[in-house]
């Protein structure tokens, strides 16, 4: 019941909002309590397997149901969306026009996300995610800034590429068990992988697809460079929502079906990943460093931060990915903070060009502090939920084939990966320095502060990050069991 | 109750700085008098501990993954632990009493408590942690603390740039630091000290991957603690308040580095090579500081400098595999560099602000209790007998002189360094005739500055008796070194004196210049030059090829070659329909072909 | 007697005329005619088929017969709508030359 009620509030309350109700007010209640019934499920999970599994056949044939489940790894997507989406319909501003549409759209991309998040059905998982595309074109395309309509269709259009190949991908994980286990129950397909009933060449086939078409969702390198542009363009809620959330939906995919259901083609296909999370570690970082414009340099620095959780996923032991799930509720939270008060910054000063900006912490202290939070958070400061992360990311990726005759690959990766530690702090500070820090250019002056009201989203975000910062072992606790099962069968 | 009372010495700084933060933030008054507060109470908690320390502490899970990872958090309380824990505590409630004094009228003054107090918290946690994961979240954490403090006044350009340089260096620094606790996991399986002391034997089979582990975890030893060549943040660092100088880039942060060599001193000292590196980073850091300062006009600089030049020293005695005698001088010289940076606080206060050495003099009489301390602590330092730094340094030596003849005669040259330079700041700065309006004017500070100088004055002359080495740490006897390494060393002191009042006396601006010591060796200049070659310009690239090549190229060329195919298709629209009937019946003729022959 | 394959060769030509018609006439109601010329003109090969092909038991394959029913049955159901549209056309672009109907070219 609760789940129901977690993945429909925000869908009905943009069908409510479309119709009339008072836009802001309905958006920041509906938002509410989702967060408080995610938080309540939390507390009532059960250890092993699913919890609140709720069915609604949909077609005995093609074994269709409409299920939602919860266990460790999707419950922390899933409150990662709850505060996320408190946080980005709590940012926003005043919108000049259409303002029902704008948070309709807002409501309908964390609906597409809870329910993608909450589905154990295959069908409904791809489903949920397509309903949250739409509202991101135009979310871009209507409100957003800079040249918004070329990135809009150009978001629009390469995630729309990417989920067609992961379709692929999936029909052909579904064809390729045997007809009597077929199912689009994710927990069956997962008992027919486990008892051995794909076969090893489909894996390898189907794996290759899923991590094309979830890493063009993911912005794994080369297929990232609709990212930058398309947060740059985006009004600040709806880039918290895609950067914090809706990328996020690759990682999960590959945490809940690739990784676990296709032991073989991950294996087949590891060093591929590697050198294309590398790719985002290292050389997205490096065009980070050269970008001139803070937008720009946070919409390549989520991307950069991509590769670290690629490097938990292709770790492949327990320790690795459960820093990797843990990134991905970091990272969402902390990418969110930074977006929104950059938005707060452009709204003020018009112009994200960090030779324009500087010394602005003295007239806007508390944006100053907040942005200083999320960038310290986000280059891995210890203390914060991404810190924690970083940890077991790094420390199950170079376990694996550690042996002290030297370094294989996985320890060169890891090495390389922690280079990108150095990279992000330079490109972060120096943005800060730029921007919050040093001499003031005369104009200004006379900006104002954030609205005293935003210091309780502010708040949420930077208790959640410094609470998985300080008490890692919350999360650590509940993703275990997710995990254990399908480590213990390799 | 006496098991929670050293994490209650932890976390009562952090505390304090929440509490600032968020409650007292607009009452700078308030938040001071927290800050100190907690301060002196952890200073008497410390002293408590090592009175009647407790049997065992309290232990948390942090992460639990076992079989793979095991990362609580734990204090360890040995000797070594308490005997840092006091001097942590003691100089740093000195500190935040003096600087009731010199930010009083600070527009950031919650601000600056608050961040004072989240240093004590994480300088703590790095003396009390009792693994390397937990050590190493610490000494980000105080790389964070150090970054707020030197950016105190973030709105000069400088003091911006040198908080941005002190975080990136260290980070640096704390790469390597990182993967060196890596190895050492990845091979013992553990990340506490005390299991991995008892694992040692599983590596030492490799010596190849032991040296590189520990020369990588001493990486970070070279940034924390400013050592070749990662030191260039240190002088910069300068543009913090002196307190802050004094207490973090004197007395606490910067022996960190130090304190977590002697740590893990178990480790290191199982390589040879290790050791033979770091004692060698040690004395070339210990020589070059010690010849830049020469030629510095600045008196924080002069006085950072000289940190580098005895951390330098500290390291080299690390190296030397004592790290008995490197605790010796790391306590003693934070006493004295504590009370030269606290005097030169004062000095630069009372002269509004002006820290050029060339516009002060004279002022052994005006700021007679600050002339006296300062006096007292320059002594120390050149390591004059009886002072504490005499013994300290003196242990260093005869270490030097047993093991390695090289390091010795450098480290003999650097001590004689040390005197000339510390004797021309004295020179120039108390004697002679005031060179400037201020020092025309200059008066003594006032007592919540002079007292603290009067305090640190005790041990700086105290701290060095066999007394308190003997017991506290361990240093042993050399009954053997014989009399030549104190004679040796004292007379380089006494050349270094002397030469320094031939060329310095009324003096009214320096006679000596070298370009090469005063432009720091040009490193500052080769490292902006190096990062321009490679992160810079391989990020110009990069961003060349992500815009042109990946998007415009790749991405544009795919939807550029849609729409080439669709323009092209087009055509077949002819707009007459019996040219499509026309096609229409080709299509048919040819599908009845491929059906029935093909 | 005519046989087989002389009916067959008069239905060839009547086809071939009405294709021709189709692809070269302008008239559109011309064009239409062609089109019902090319129709019957498979009407007449399948009658003839069913004539001269006797099955083993004596009797022609009435299969086609019955077929050629159908065909001018939906003859005649597509000419009602197609004149229908023709005329639609016509009163739309007041003409019923083929080449002027072209909005759709490139």
């Amino acid at each position: 019941m609760i789940l129901l009620f977690i993945v429909f509030c925000p869908l009905l309350a943009a069908m409510l909002i479309l119709a009339g109700a008072p836009a802001r007010k309905t958006a920041l209640w509906a938002s509410g309590l989702t967060l408080l019934a995610t938080i309540v499920a939390f507390v009532e999970l059960e250890g092993d397997g699913f919890s609140f599994v709720t069915s609604l056949p949909i077609s005995a044939e093609w074994r269709l149901n409409f299920t939602l489940g919860l266990d460790g790894l999707s419950l922390v997507m899933v409150l990662l969306t709850a505060i996320v989406t408190l946080a980005a319909v709590w940012f926003t501003g005043k919108i000049s026009r259409h303002e029902h549409a704008f948070y309709a759209c807002l409501l309908l991309i964390a609906a597409g996300a809870m329910g993608a998040f909450a589905s154990l059905d295959l069908f409904f998982f791809y489903a949920f995610h397509e309903l949250a595309l739409i509202p991101t074109f135009l979310l871009i395309g209507i409100w957003g800034s800079g040249n918004r309509s070329a990135a809009a269709w150009k978001i629009t259009i390469y995630l729309a590429t990417g989920s067609f190949i992961l379709l692929l991908g999936l029909i052909m994980l579904y064809r390729s068990v045997p007809e009597a286990a077929r199912s689009f129950d994710l927990r069956l397909l997962q008992n027919a992988a486990d008892t051995g009933q794909i076969p090893a060449d489909a894996q390898r086939h189907i794996y290759l697809l899923l991590l094309l078409g979830f890493g063009i969702l993911i912005s794994l390198f080369p297929f990232h460079t609709w990212a930058p542009q398309a947060y740059a363009s985006a009004p600040a809620p709806a880039a918290m929502l895609h950067a914090g959330v809706l990328k996020k939906f690759g990682l999960y995919g590959l945490l809940r079906i690739a990784l676990p259901m296709l032991p073989e083609g991950t294996r087949h296909w590891a060093w591929l990943l590697i050198i294309l999370l590398l790719g985002n570690i290292i050389y997205v970082g490096l065009v980070t460093i050269a970008q001139k414009r803070l937008d720009w340099m946070l919409g390549y620095s989520s991307v950069m931060h991509m590769g670290y959780i690629f490097l938990g996923i292709a770790s492949g032991n327990i320790l690795g990915t459960n820093g990797a799930a843990i990134l991905i509720f970091a990272h969402g939270l902390s990418i969110a903070l930074l977006f929104a008060i950059a938005g707060e910054v452009r709204e003020r000063t018009g112009s994200l060009l960090l030779q324009d900006l500087g010394g602005l912490a003295k007239v806007m202290p508390m944006a100053g502090l907040a942005f200083g939070l999320g960038a310290f958070a986000s280059i891995g400061l210890p203390g914060f939920a991404n810190f924690s992360a970083e940890v077991m990311v790094f420390f199950g990726a170079f376990h694996n084939g550690a042996d002290m005759k030297g370094f294989h690959i996985y320890q060169v990766a890891t090495l390389l990966a922690l280079w990108g530690v150095v990279i992000s702090a330079v490109y972060m500070l120096r943005a800060y320095r730029a921007t919050f820090m040093g001499s003031m250019p005369e104009q200004w002056a006379t900006l104002s502060d954030l609205r005293a009201r935003l210091r309780l989203p502010i708040g949420m975000l930077i208790a959640a990050l410094l609470w998985i910062g300080f008490f890692p072992q919350t999360f650590v606790r509940v993703l275990t069991p997710a995990f254990r099962t399908y480590f213990s069968v390799k | 109750m006496s098991s929670l009372l050293p994490w209650s010495v932890l976390l009562l700084p952090l505390i304090s700085a929440a509490g600032i933060v968020l409650i007292t933030r607009r009452w700078p008054a308030i938040s001071a008098f927290v800050s100190v507060g907690s301060a002196v109470i952890g200073f008497a908690c410390s002293c408590a501990i090592f009175v009647s320390p407790p049997a065992a502490t309290a232990e948390f899970t942090w992460i639990d993954l076992r079989p793979l990872l095991y990362v609580p958090l734990g204090l360890i309380l040995d000797d070594l632990s308490k005997m840092m824990l006091l001097l942590v505590t003691g100089v740093g409630a000195l500190i935040h009493i003096y600087s009731l004094g010199y930010m009083r009228d600070d527009a950031g003054k919650s601000r600056y408590f608050a961040s004072l107090s989240l240093f004590m918290f994480s300088m703590l946690g790095i003396v009390l942690a009792n693994n390397f994961v937990m050590m190493f979240i610490f000494w980000e954490l105080v790389g964070l603390s150090s970054y707020l403090l030197i950016g105190h006044w973030f709105e000069r350009d400088s003091a911006a740039e040198a908080a941005k340089k002190a975080f990136l260096t260290n980070r640096i620094g704390d790469f390597g630091f990182m993967l060196g606790i890596l190895m050492i996991w990845a091979s013992t399986g553990s990340v506490l000290f005390q299991e991995v002391a008892s694992q040692m034997g599983r590596i030492t089979a490799h010596p190849g991957y032991l040296s590189v582990a520990a020369l990588l975890i001493f990486c970070g030893a070279v940034g924390k603690s400013a050592q070749f060549p990662l030191h260039v943040w240190l002088p910069d660092a300068m543009e913090g308040p002196t307190p802050i100088s004094a207490l973090i880039h004197a007395a606490t942060m910067v022996a960190a580095g130090v304190y977590m060599l002697v740590r893990v001193a178990f480790l290191v000292q199982a390589s040879p090579q290790a050791l033979t590196v770091i004692a060698w980073i040690g004395t070339i850091t210990a020589v070059m500081a010690g010849l830049i300062a020469t030629q510095q006009n600045d008196i924080k600089r002069i006085l950072a400098y000289s940190t580098l030049s005895q951390l330098g020293y500290m390291v080299m005695a690390v190296g030397l595999a004592s790290g008995e005698a490197a605790m010796f001088h790391l306590f003693t010289h934070a006493f004295f560099k504590a009370l030269l940076f606290l005097g030169a606080g004062a000095i630069i206060v009372m002269l509004h602000h002006e820290q050029n050495i060339w516009k002060m003099g004279g002022l052994a009489r005006k700021l007679r209790v600050t002339f006296f301390t300062f006096l007292i602590g320059t002594l120390a330092l050149i390591g004059c007998p009886p002072f504490s730094g005499f013994f300290s340094k003196d242990a260093i030596l005869a270490l030097a002189f047993e093991k390695n003849t090289a390091i010795f005669a450098l480290a003999l040259f650097t001590a004689f360094l040390t005197a000339f330079y510390m004797l021309r700041l004295v020179l120039v700065v108390f004697f002679g005739k005031p060179r400037s309006e201020n020092a025309e004017h200059g008066k003594e500070a006032p007592f919540v500055m002079t007292g603290p100088l009067l305090v640190l004055a005790v041990p700086a002359f105290l701290a060095g008796f066999g007394f308190f080495a003997r017991t506290f740490l361990h240093v042993p006897h050399a009954e053997g070194a014989g009399h030549l390494v104190p004679i040796l060393a004292t007379g380089a002191m006494l050349v270094g004196v002397a030469l320094a009042v031939l060329l310095y006396r009324k003096r009214e601006s320096d006679p000596i210049d070298f370009a090469i010591f005063r432009r720091r060796f040009y490193l500052d200049e080769f490292y902006a030059w190096l990062i321009g070659i490679t992160q810079e310009l391989l990020a110009k690239i990069a961003a060349f090829f992500d815009r042109w090549i990946i998007d415009a190229g790749g991405v544009g060329g795919a939807s550029g070659a849609t729409w080439g195919v669709g323009s092209l298709l087009r055509f077949l629209q002819v707009g007459n329909l019996q040219a499509y009937a026309f096609l229409f019946g080709l299509g048919i003729v040819g599908l009845i072909y491929f059906t029935v022959f093909g | 007697m005519a046989n087989l394959g002389d009916y067959l060769l008069v239905s060839g030509l009547l086809f071939t005329i009405g294709f021709a018609g189709v692809m070269l006439r302008r008239n559109i109601i011309i064009i239409f005619m062609s089109l019902e010329l090319m129709l019957n003109a498979a009407n007449l090969s399948l009658v003839a088929f069913s004539r001269y092909r006797v099955g083993t038991d004596g009797f022609p394959n009435y299969n086609a017969q019955v077929f050629v029913f159908f065909i001018i049955t939906v003859a005649a159901a597509e000419v009602a709508v197609g004149l229908a549209i023709i005329v639609a056309l016509y009163r739309a672009r007041q003409t019923t030359h083929v080449e002027d109907i072209s909005s759709l070219k490139f």
